[in-house]
């Protein structure tokens, strides 16, 4: 939860652009802030650097996997309030149940409804939907 | 004895010599009386001569029939019983001393015939000690190979030149489709193109070691199978053997089948959306606001396209889950996992839910006992926990130990590694990606844990019997002499079916029926393992009290057997290329033959009888009913078994082995001169060959 008057912070991680951008532009209509890294060797830095409230994280990124940066951000004591919701091409029930082990608090599949993506990104902010 | 009387019997032969020395004598009689009036030369004397030679004449034939009598009864017929006995002795095995009463007037023939019986019975005794010792030795091998044989997972055929079954394993029986059976032909079951190019390419390559892949069909359910064919012996023979081993691949080309078409709507489903994006995106204004109609239309098109996207991915992720890939016992498992890890000196306890799973047991193993070894060589743990929980839906399989946590990024490396050096190149993302599962390090409570979901296949309960698989063969088929007929085809080496029906009454020309039958397959004089053929027959006809009382069949018992037209039609084909042979043949013919319309095949095979075949070794004037045959050959037919068309075909069938050797001892070794000697004894039915 952001402190008061502050605006939520949403880090993207994602290496594909336009999806990247339809993400930027939903987080932004939203009324967050907004960042993104476009690979996994970044992003844990970056986490660590801004600690953002939310993480939209994809699986596949080149050099180091969503599910290796999601297991990292647990491991991170200070990084405990950092909600993770991952995002992965192929949605099965297996690497649904994998994420929620590593740790995140949600998981989508692509492509997915922007509107149903609104929803799951207000329940993890505690915005309500 | 050779010359023209050979073919007669001893007591033909005696009536033959008495009957020669009653016209001799008659003749010389007749000669001496015609001389003596002709030197007496006086006309009126001839009355006297002529009533004298009928006295002479008749006192002399009646003295030399006399005779004839006693001699028949008292010599020629004890000893042709006396050679009969002596022969089932000699060639049947039959035991028991040999009764001389009836041949006290041969002298010291009877009990010299006596002595040399109980003489052979020792010898025969003593020999057949050693044998069976040799046999049960030989026996015992047999066994540990027809074992190791019936376990193989592949179908196992031994075919003959001419396409006949050699040998066939558990697995091939039930991969035929069809009950398969010994000297058969190979296309009764399997279509045979690709067999006999495979062979004619063998044939002609002519190497030794060669081998022909190929897919062939079974005639029975259409099954696809991938099959391997290796010439037997010497490729340059003629016609040489094969073996074949096959593997049903139905189900593999069905899942082919199933992904091309997958692929096929994929493509069509996707290529549709994307000509009309691009035709949207081809039209768009640059640089101007977004036409509302095109906004709506590309709106409509990327909805349909992702739709379709996670639809056709769900469905893939479905079909691949239900592909077939083995199955393992989890305790099999995790016991196996263990077993590999303390191998390697490290500390493993175990624990499963009694389950079995749908996966690759081996690769399972291996995978997780590689693993492992890496977390112990990296310094995360030496003792682990293997268990195997029920999830509900799935399994999870779990590699625990108590220590630091593993990084994904380390337990992705090593799933790129191979897993074994007996699979080379299977990684462990690739038997990850086989199970269409995934595996990662969680941190839980009681340490960290390696998560391994699988796919459960059913609850296991205790472990069942295992089903008798057993491997039928008779190698001799393979060195059997090609191209025979029938009729030039020896006694010891025709494939019978020897069959006995029950019945309702004796007259099928008065509606009786048949209620049972039952067959056994001799293969070159041996029983044919396995091959048995035994059925109720339902007759659409009550079955009379008093034939219940005999064979014990009643209706209850075959109101939901098949009727004649599908039983007989099962008897038929196994009795395909087959001498049928039954103890008064045409009893059962009549009752066979009456339904060859219904059945739709005709009952043409040759057959014997073994009523006439007992007339021909111990001569017509013994009796030949089932009992006193088997009887007189030493085989004992169990009480409960009489009446009983299994039981009354095994005794026919064994009365038939043990006269094969008496019939060969007098002459009559082929099919043909059996049947020709069967037919001098006049009752075979001309219609039954």
């Amino acid at each position: 939860m952001a402190e008061a008057g502050r605006r939520h912070r949403v880090l993207v991680v994602e290496d594909e652009d336009n999806i990247a951008i339809a993400l930027d532009y939903l987080i932004t209509r939203e009324g967050y802030d907004h960042d993104r890294v476009a690979n996994g060797a970044e992003a844990l830095a970056r986490i660590r650097d801004t600690h953002p409230d939310l993480v939209l994280l994809d699986v596949m990124l080149p050099e180091v996997s969503g599910y290796d940066i999601c297991q990292n951000v647990r491991l991170d004591p200070t990084l405990a309030d950092v909600k993770i919701l991952m995002m992965t091409a192929r949605g099965s029930a297996v690497e649904r149940r994998k994420g929620l082990a590593l740790g995140a608090d949600g998981f989508i599949s692509k492509p997915f409804e922007l509107k149903e993506l609104r929803q799951e990104v207000r329940r993890l902010l505690g915005d309500g939907a | 004895m050779t010359g023209p009387f050979a073919r007669f019997g001893l007591r033909i032969r005696v009536a033959l010599i008495f009957a020669g020395l009653a016209a001799g004598v008659l003749a010389m009689l007749g000669f001496g009386l015609w001389a003596g009036w002709h030197r007496l030369g006086m006309a009126g004397a001839a009355d006297g001569f002529v009533q004298g030679g009928l006295i002479a004449g008749f006192a002399a034939l009646g003295l030399i029939v006399w005779v004839w009598l006693l001699f028949d009864r008292n010599v020629a017929r004890p000893a042709e019983a006396l050679a009969a006995s002596l022969r089932a002795r000699a060639h049947a095995g039959a035991g028991g001393d040999i009764d001389t009463k009836p041949g006290r007037y041969l002298g010291d023939l009877a009990p010299a015939a006596a002595a040399a019986a109980a003489r052979l019975a020792e010898t025969q005794t003593a020999l057949a000690e050693a044998v069976a010792r040799e046999t049960t030795r030989l026996a015992d091998e047999n066994q540990r190979l027809e074992a190791l044989l019936s376990d193989v997972a592949a179908g196992v055929l031994l075919v003959s030149g001419q396409h006949l079954l050699v040998f066939y394993n558990g697995a091939a029986a039930d991969l035929l489709g069809a009950a398969p059976g010994l000297d058969r032909s190979l296309f009764d079951y399997l279509h045979e193109g690709p067999i006999r190019h495979a062979q004619e390419r063998l044939i002609s390559a002519g190497e030794a070691e060669a081998v022909s892949d190929i897919l062939c069909t079974t005639v029975a359910g259409a099954r696809v199978l991938s099959a391997r064919m290796r010439l037997l012996g010497d490729p340059g023979a003629v016609q040489p053997g094969y073996v074949l081993t096959f593997r049903d691949i139905t189900a593999d080309l069905a899942a082919d089948a199933e992904r091309e078409a997958l692929l096929t709507e994929t493509l069509d489903r996707l290529r549709r959306p994307a000509a009309a994006l691009a035709a949207i995106l081809g039209v768009l204004p640059e640089g101007e606001p977004l036409p509302p109609m095109m906004e709506a239309a590309l709106r409509d098109e990327v909805r349909a396209l992702s739709a379709d996207v996670t639809d056709l991915a769900r469905r893939h992720e479905a079909r691949h889950g239900a592909g077939w890939i083995g199955t393992a016992r989890a305790s099999d498992l995790v016991e196996g996992i263990a077993a590999r890890l303390m191998a390697a000196g490290l500390t493993a306890e175990a624990d499963a839910a009694p389950l079995i799973l749908r996966c690759n047991g081996f690769e399972v193993i291996a995978l997780l006992g590689r693993l492992g070894h890496a977390l112990a060589d990296a310094g995360f743990a030496r003792a682990f926990r293997v268990v195997l929980t029920d999830d509900g839906a799935g399994a999870t399989l779990h590699l625990a130990w108590q220590g630091a946590p593993l990084p994904i990024g380390q337990l992705d490396r090593w799933l790129d590694e191979g897993i074994d050096r007996g699979l080379p190149g299977i990684t462990g993302r690739a038997v990850l990606t086989a199970h269409a599962t995934d595996l990662w390090p969680e941190a839980t409570v009681h340490g960290q844990t390696l998560c391994l979901p699988l796919p459960v296949q059913r609850h296991a309960g205790p472990r069942p019997a295992p089903i008798a698989r057993a491997v039928v063969y008779d190698f001799d088929l393979l060195s059997r002499m090609s191209g025979a007929g029938v009729a030039d085809t020896r006694l010891a080496d025709l494939t019978a079916v020897v069959f006995d029906t029950e019945t309702t009454g004796l007259l099928p020309d008065q509606g009786d029926e048949i209620v049972q039958i039952a067959a056994i397959r001799i293969v070159n004089g041996r029983y044919a393992a396995g091959e048995v053929f035994d059925t109720l027959v339902n007759p659409a006809r009550p079955i009379p009290a008093r034939s219940s009382a005999v064979h014990g069949i009643t209706d209850a018992m075959v109101a939901a057997a098949p009727p004649i037209a599908i039983a007989g039609r099962d008897f038929h084909r196994f009795a395909q290329g087959a001498v049928l042979v039954a103890h008064n043949a045409p009893f059962d013919m009549a009752f066979l033959r009456r339904h060859e319309p219904a059945i739709g095949a005709p009952f043409d095979h040759p057959v014997l009888d073994t009523v006439l075949l007992s007339a021909v070794v111990f001569g017509q004037s013994a009796e030949h009913s089932l009992d006193a045959l088997t009887h007189r050959l030493g085989i004992t037919i169990p009480e409960e078994a009489r009446h009983t068309a299994i039981g009354d075909a095994r005794a026919t069938a064994e009365a038939f082995l043990r006269l094969i050797p008496m019939l060969d001892a007098r002459g009559f070794s082929t099919f043909g001169q059996v049947l020709a000697e069967v037919r001098r004894h006049g009752r075979l039915l001309k219609d039954l060959n």
